[in-house]
């Protein structure tokens, strides 16, 4: 058989570099299709075969998908803003109408990150109510259901603490009014039940710790700062790393048994 | 039960009910050691949250002469720097604190209606004409009891002095403790 | 896989590729709810994240995020709302005192979504769409999940105005709207003042609620209910106990709004509800 002459990218795919990074053929073949799953760390988040009413948009929404891609577009766009924002009393809200008026593209992301916080609660909610409405949640996933309801708290708490830091009326007040709930806090709180006799006070209570003082301060927002951007997304990175995990674990995406 | 071994023991039974091995004893003090480390650990975390010096405005302020103040009035002179109303009886001044006590917001001195008024959730607090012991009582809305009063004094100038740091609670029956209102004749 | 066929000349790919195409079919069918992730799923994955992404740039570069004035503590927005997402809790807030509609409220609410799978015992149900086989389940949620929670956020965020007072969707919000509130304790409204009624029927009308009605079911209904038995006493009394906390939130509210009762309980402590 004559031999058949190659094209550029026939050289490109045999050379030795291709192959030291893709182990497989793109070729639709019943191997590749495994391959092109199990053999990447991203997809191997899948199993390599699903259950064919996974596909059924009807039947799963996709809203955790959808949440999991917000979460990601709220990643990217959050650490893009913190190029510019400084989370102190002097400049928060200056930093705010830099990146509104002045850096190219700014405003573009400061939107996708609010609109998209907003995105991902309702999506959290709806996948929520899916997986409530196929009775997703009974055995044996009941563990991850659990871990689910946590997530849902760590979006609330994201969306919470991420309302502060633009420092303009809306942040304080909104936080104003959600942190005095903290004040109120039975035993722990230096305006709740039972509170005279532990004899917290308002420097020392549940409220003070969130607040770092007696005010919603530059001192509060410096620590919603840290908050919002390390300490809750780590522990809600943690949680989705268990909550994906066992969804395989627990028997893949549920239906009818 | 498994039946006993040979030598007339019984494995089941763990060795240390009887007498905690070295091995026991050093995993008792290595966990506990463990333990205790998160437990403090944890403990200074908490404490290191709260600051010994807060970084917060002085608490207390002159307010200027009492004759400044219209006699039976309700001023407002210090709302926006100071977050209270002065408020002057024929016999006394006090101070009450403008923030509503259901969650912090600033309630409005609504002088027509003789009240004071929450946006946030719409509680009200009775006005002057209540006298100075119900002024600021809380009688409609959500707001769970009366707003607080600030400790007055005079400088020896002559000039009011509050002390926002010092608070009275109305409800406690702490009205007529001395400092909860500058006597004035 | 034998062929003789050498596959680095494109014509006996070609037939190579068909082969295994064919080889693909075989082996698909052996298992036959079962697709290939890939390119199935994450094909539709690829669609739908395109999608999500054109929305949202669509949106983002379309409407502009809010910014306010800077902050400043001592001028108070009227109205002063919370993020849309917590409108439910601050609507409560009306209604209770903060210890129990900002604190204890929501920590129940995220308990009680916990337990959701410990103490639903239903086999039925599991992976599908139904009604029947799990009404009760299903209307417990839907009650919480629309009334409690989608309802009370658009009624906070469309009709509440200044003073936190009902306006109509397009009524003009006066800021000196007022209307007279004299709202009464729950023994006050049978005209029985001060103590030993405050307590008599404050108190006893919480323990009616949480702990005489849900035992009178479980005594009468106990022999006749299988669910009942299968449940046991612990489940029922956590399920009796978050439910009965959820309807009672409800008709403290209906209470409030209909006959003006501003606690059905004072305690000790501020330990008001």
């Amino acid at each position: 058989m004559a031999e058949q002459k190659k094209g550029w990218f026939d050289v490109v795919k045999s050379s030795y570099v291709w192959k030291s990074v893709f182990r497989h053929e793109y070729q639709d073949t019943y191997r590749n299709r495994v391959l092109q799953v199990s053999s990447n760390v991203f997809l191997h988040l899948h199993p390599t075969k699903i259950r064919r009413h996974a596909l059924r948009l009807r039947f799963t929404w996709c809203m955790g998908g959808i949440t999991f891609l917000l979460f990601l577009i709220l990643v990217v766009t959050g650490i893009i803003l913190m190029f510019y924002y400084r989370p102190t009393g002097e400049y928060a809200y200056h930093d705010m109408k830099y990146l509104q008026f002045d850096v190219p593209f700014g405003m573009i992301m400061r939107n996708m990150h609010r609109w998209g916080a907003h995105a991902m609660v309702i999506a959290v909610w709806l996948h929520m109510f899916r997986v409530f409405m196929t009775g997703s949640y009974k055995p044996p996933r009941e563990f991850n259901w659990v871990i689910g309801v946590n997530l849902l708290v760590m979006t609330l708490m994201l969306s919470f603490t991420g309302y502060l830091l633009p420092w303009d009326q809306l942040s304080i007040w909104a936080v104003t009014v959600g942190t005095n709930m903290g004040r109120a806090t039975p035993v722990l709180g230096h305006e709740g039940p039972f509170a005279d006799l532990v004899g917290v006070n308002a420097r020392y209570d549940a409220r003070a710790l969130l607040t770092a003082g007696r005010l919603i301060s530059p001192a509060t927002l410096l620590r919603f700062y840290v908050l919002h951007c390390i300490f809750i997304p780590l522990i809600a990175a943690v949680l989705m790393i268990v909550h994906f995990w066992r969804v395989r674990k627990d028997g893949g995406i549920s239906g009818p048994l | 039960m498994a039946g006993k071994a040979e030598d007339g023991t019984n494995p089941e039974v763990h060795i240390w009910r009887i007498a905690p091995t070295r091995r026991d004893l050093l995993g008792f003090l290595g966990w506990g050691a463990v333990l205790n480390a998160i437990g403090l650990g944890t403990l200074a975390f908490v404490r290191f949250m709260y600051p010994r010096v807060l970084f917060e405005p002085p608490s207390q302020f002159r307010l200027g002469r009492p004759g400044e103040y219209a006699p039976n009035s309700t001023s407002e002179k210090w709302i926006k720097a100071l977050r209270l109303w002065i408020v002057r009886y024929d016999d006394r001044f006090i101070a009450v604190s403008a923030i509503c006590t259901h969650l912090g917001c600033t309630p409005r001195y609504l002088g027509t209606e003789d009240k004071y008024k929450c946006p946030c959730h719409g509680s009200g607090y009775r006005g002057f004409a209540s006298g100075w012991r119900v002024n600021g009582a809380n009688f409609e809305g959500p707001a769970p009891r009366p707003m607080e009063r600030f400790k007055l004094s005079l400088a020896d100038n002559g000039e009011i002095i509050v002390d926002k740091a010092i608070m009275f609670r109305v409800e406690k029956g702490e009205a007529d403790r001395p400092g909860a209102f500058l006597p004035f004749a | 896989m034998a062929t003789t066929v050498p596959e680095t000349s494109v014509a006996g790919a070609n037939v190579a590729v068909k082969e295994r195409a064919a080889q693909t079919e075989r082996l698909t069918k052996l298992v036959p709810d079962k697709v290939h992730t890939w390119p199935y799923l994450v094909r539709l994955e690829m669609l739908v994240g395109t999608a999500v992404m054109a929305f949202m740039t669509l949106w983002s570069i379309v409407v502009d995020a809010p910014l306010e004035e800077p902050a400043n503590p001592t001028k108070t927005p009227n109205p002063s709302k919370a993020p849309w997402y917590f409108l439910g809790l601050q609507e409560i807030l009306v209604y209770f005192d903060p210890w129990f509609a900002g604190v204890v409220l929501p920590a129940l609410i995220i308990v009680g979504l916990m337990v959701i799978p410990y103490v639903d015992i239903n086999p039925k149900g599991n992976g599908y769409y139904c009604f029947k086989d799990r009404w009760f389940a299903i209307s417990t949620f839907l009650f919480g999940f629309l009334v409690l929670w989608i309802v009370l956020i658009i009624m906070g965020t469309f009709i509440r105005g200044p003073g936190w007072y009902l306006f109509l969707p397009g009524q003009f919000w006066d800021v000196h709207k007022t209307v007279a509130i004299t709202n009464v304790n729950w023994n006050e409204f049978f005209g029985l003042r001060g103590e030993p009624w405050q307590t008599i029927l404050g108190l006893g009308s919480v323990v009616v609620w949480l702990v005489v009605l849900p035992a009178a079911y479980w005594k009468t209904q106990y022999k006749k209910s299988e669910t009942l038995q299968k449940l046991g006493a612990v489940r029922y009394w956590l399920t009796a106990f978050l439910f009965m906390t959820m309807m009672g939130t409800v008709v403290k509210v209906v209470l409030r709004l209909a006959l003006s009762i501003k606690y059905i309980w004072m305690g000790p402590y501020n330990f008001n509800i």
